[in-house]
């Protein structure tokens, strides 16, 4: 007998008296293989190793009963956001040679409460969803920042946020400039804030869904030092959550 | 006159019909819907119904689609059908429309006609009659109190007292949110009182008979009965009756901003009057307001009721506004409890309609009034047609809350097929995974499957050939090698499913599937 360890279990699924034996057997064995038991050898399904005929019985297998749920959470889902597909994303073609630039920046942050230990997670190349790779910024509009020290030609950039469930940021804006404080030749690569929540201006680009993918963004071989990602809560709370950023490109070349 | 009366009411119950009753299976079941499935089908399998106070409401709904389904021979639960289960509320919708017979002499013969029309094809009445939920049961309950409350004031007959009673007893047993129209209903009477007395002693004096005290105890005996026998689920569970009064602490706590469903106090006005979302249509129900409010003012002024009395209109429009701020005011919002007000609303929007066109002497303007009228209402009803049909899942709606999508239909297609393809049918073992349960309406979708397992948490080992897993748990069981994952699958915006196959059924499954 198979005993799920599970509140509310109710035993709805008992087999009717009037089934054939072949069927008890049948869904018995099926049920056993399912549900992790050792299946006895091929050749001798009714008697053990030493040959000893093996009486049995009926498999009674609980399985817990729906439980009741009231109204769920009506949850928004705006026109601007991307389908979740579960096809394989397309390749991206680049030059040869491309680096992930972003180990080797300085990660600075608008969050004071972010020190360097933990902004050094976002480039550490620990991608799993584990709390432990996480860095959460405070909520409201909040930017990390990768600072090449030399200008650099930026080719991809990819992004991810806590993708642990099914959620969406939102405002997500990345931009570029040639200095740290982002005042010369400030350009945004790509803005999904529509609506111009985040003040810096409306974005044409769609919302999209967190996955292990992560969002990858063709960025055209921008020219740029710094690199700025900015956010602004999710569907799922207020703070903001990276796992990881990545930045491929190479030194600039000669104009 | 009577004729052309009675035609016109009878027509807006066809047309009111005709509108509920069309394509009535296409919206795929609301979570709430599915819950109140499954608690009848245990009423109907079983012959068992247990009130649960926390988030479920009263009995009448399971009790009233039993009644049916016994009138009309249903089938078994496996087999019944979503048409079936709404029907009962699109009966409902419509018979909301014929109780207007009770009233005819206090909103005067125009203005129940209009108010008949207006029943018939409001979007927001349209949409919630084809829902199988309480609220549509809540409404009509409410107004045969009222009516036979009012049928009583101007007869003083026992068996309208006793029937006002009844009413009462069964709006009592349909849902928690029933005493805030008590409350309003209370409140509006009392304030009436005072203003008939008070303000509007220059009309002609009100010549009522006493009221008999024995009538009134009787109405209570019967509010009581009624009440008692449905949550004692016909005083066979007579807990039933003590969890109806432990019902309200929860409710107090959800109306206080313990819920996920707050919202803010417009939410309800900005639905029904002015609800553009993006690159969707306008929707508004504004022509009732504003109908409303001059039917209010007419009977504050008392001016222009024709054979209206004053006093039942005066009495319908405090009523409608204390029902209005009370909801509104209150910060637990679901779009669907706005039928109770709305419906006082359309009452007082049919009495405007029959000031407006006594407004003018002449025939001409009366009917060129009577005309544009008949445009707003053919105009609401394509937008009820709309609401009901084209936009029935569209969260383009404005009264589309939380919608299973219509995936999760294609999800329930494929687990037939995989069953079909197994052998198995009906005993087929499935594992329904969603943290918190999130998983309804599925228990609805999947109550052919016998073997179906209902868990919150991914089971450590031991898992079915077919595992419906909230993609919210990362599963990721096509890691395990023995685990084809067959799609994602929404079950709302935001809440999706994944859909894992042994490798084995997922052969056998393609195997049957048609040659290209």
């Amino acid at each position: 007998m198979i005993v799920r360890n599970c509140e509310n279990a109710s035993p709805v699924a008992s087999l009717p008296s009037d089934q054939s034996l072949r069927f008890r057997l049948g869904l018995g064995f099926l049920a056993v293989m399912l549900l992790g038991g050792r299946l006895p050898a091929a050749d001798s399904p009714n008697t053990t190793p030493a040959g000893t005929p093996v009486a049995l019985t009926p498999l009674i297998l609980k399985l817990p009963s729906p439980a009741e749920k009231g109204t769920p959470k009506d949850i928004p889902l705006g026109s601007n956001v991307e389908p979740l597909s579960t096809n394989a994303r397309p390749p991206m073609l680049v030059p040869a040679g491309l680096t992930n630039l972003a180990p080797g920046a300085t990660v600075t942050c608008s969050d004071r409460n972010a020190g360097p230990d933990m902004l050094a997670k976002l480039a550490d190349g620990e991608k799993e969803p584990a709390d432990q790779n996480i860095v959460s910024l405070r909520k409201g509009l909040q930017w990390v920042q990768l600072d090449f020290g030399s200008p650099k030609d930026l080719f991809a950039v990819v992004i991810w946020h806590a993708y642990k469930a099914d959620l969406i940021y939102h405002d997500v804006i990345v931009r570029v400039a040639d200095d740290p404080d982002f005042m010369q030749n400030v350009r945004t690569l790509f803005n999904n804030d529509q609506a111009n929540t985040a003040g810096l201006g409306a974005g044409a680009d769609r919302e999209y869904f967190e996955s292990n993918e992560g969002k990858l963004i063709n960025t055209k071989g921008a020219r740029a030092r710094c690199i700025r990602f900015y956010s602004k809560g999710s569907t799922d709370g207020a703070l903001n959550e990276y796992t990881e950023i990545e930045v491929y490109g190479r030194a600039a070349l000669s104009p | 006159m009577i004729r052309r009366f009675m035609l016109i009411v009878l027509l807006a119950a066809g047309v009111g019909l005709a509108l509920r009753a069309v394509r009535l299976d296409e919206r795929p079941m609301h979570n709430d819907e599915g819950v109140n499935a499954l608690r009848f089908g245990a009423l109907w399998q079983r012959g068992v119904y247990k009130y649960n106070p926390d988030e479920f409401h009263g009995p009448t709904l399971a009790y009233a689609t039993w009644a049916m389904a016994r009138v009309t021979k249903a089938p078994d639960f496996d087999h019944l059908t979503e048409n079936r289960l709404r029907a009962l509320t699109v009966l409902f919708g419509v018979g909301l429309i014929l109780l207007l017979a009770l009233t005819v002499d206090g909103l005067g013969r125009n203005a129940t006609a209009w108010a008949a029309l207006f029943t018939a094809v409001s979007p927001a009445m349209v949409f919630y009659s084809r829902y199988y939920i309480h609220e549509m049961l809540l409404v009509f309950f409410t107004f045969l109190a009222i009516a036979a409350g009012w049928r009583y004031w101007r007869s003083r007959r026992l068996e309208w007292a006793l029937l006002a009673g009844a009413g009462l007893g069964l709006m009592c047993a349909t849902k928690e949110t029933f005493v805030l129209a008590l409350a309003a209903g209370g409140l509006a009477l009392g304030l009436n009182q005072v203003w008939n007395r008070l303000i509007d002693a220059s009309g002609p004096p009100v010549k009522a008979a006493r009221l008999n005290l024995w009538h009134l105890a009787a109405g209570l005996a019967v509010w009581l009965m009624v009440a008692a026998a449905l949550f004692s689920s016909f005083f066979t569970q007579p807990g039933g009756l003590l969890n109806f009064f432990r019902s309200f602490p929860a409710w107090f706590h959800r109306a206080g901003g313990d819920s996920a469903h707050i919202h803010p106090w417009y939410f309800y006005l900005q639905r029904l009057l002015w609800f553009r979302a993006p690159r969707g249509p306008l929707w508004t129900e504004g022509l009732i307001l504003v109908l409303a409010l001059l039917g209010a003012a007419a009977g504050f002024k008392r001016s222009h009721l024709g054979r209206a009395s004053a006093s039942f209109v005066r009495f319908l429009a405090l009523y409608t506004f204390l029902l209005t701020g009370f909801y509104s005011l209150i910060a637990y919002k679901t779009p669907w409890c706005l039928l109770s007000f709305w419906h006082g609303t359309i009452l007082l929007a049919g009495v405007g309609a029959g000031v407006l066109g006594r407004r003018f002497r002449q025939r001409w303007p009366r009917m060129a009034v009577s005309v544009l009228l008949l445009a707003g209402v053919v105009e609401l009803g394509w937008q009820a047609w709309q609401v009901a049909v084209p936009y029935a899942a569209d969260r383009r709606n404005p009264y589309v809350y939380a919608q299973t999508s219509a995936e999760v239909l294609d999800l329930v297609e494929r687990v037939e097929a995989l069953a079909g393809a197994q052998g198995q049918n009906g005993r087929m073992i499935i594992q329904v995974v969603a943290p918190e349960s999130d998983y309804g309406p599925l228990p609805w979708y999947l109550r052919r499957f016998k073997q179906v397992g209902w868990w919150d948490r991914v089971p450590e080992s031991s898992f079915a050939p077919v595992m419906i897993v909230s993609s919210a748990l990362h599963a990721s069981l096509e890691e395990q090698q023995s685990y084809h994952m067959a799609g994602y699958f929404a079950l709302r915006p935001q809440v999706l499913f994944q859909l894992y196959v042994r490798e084995e059924l997922w052969r056998d499954y393609l195997r049957r599937l048609p040659e290209r």
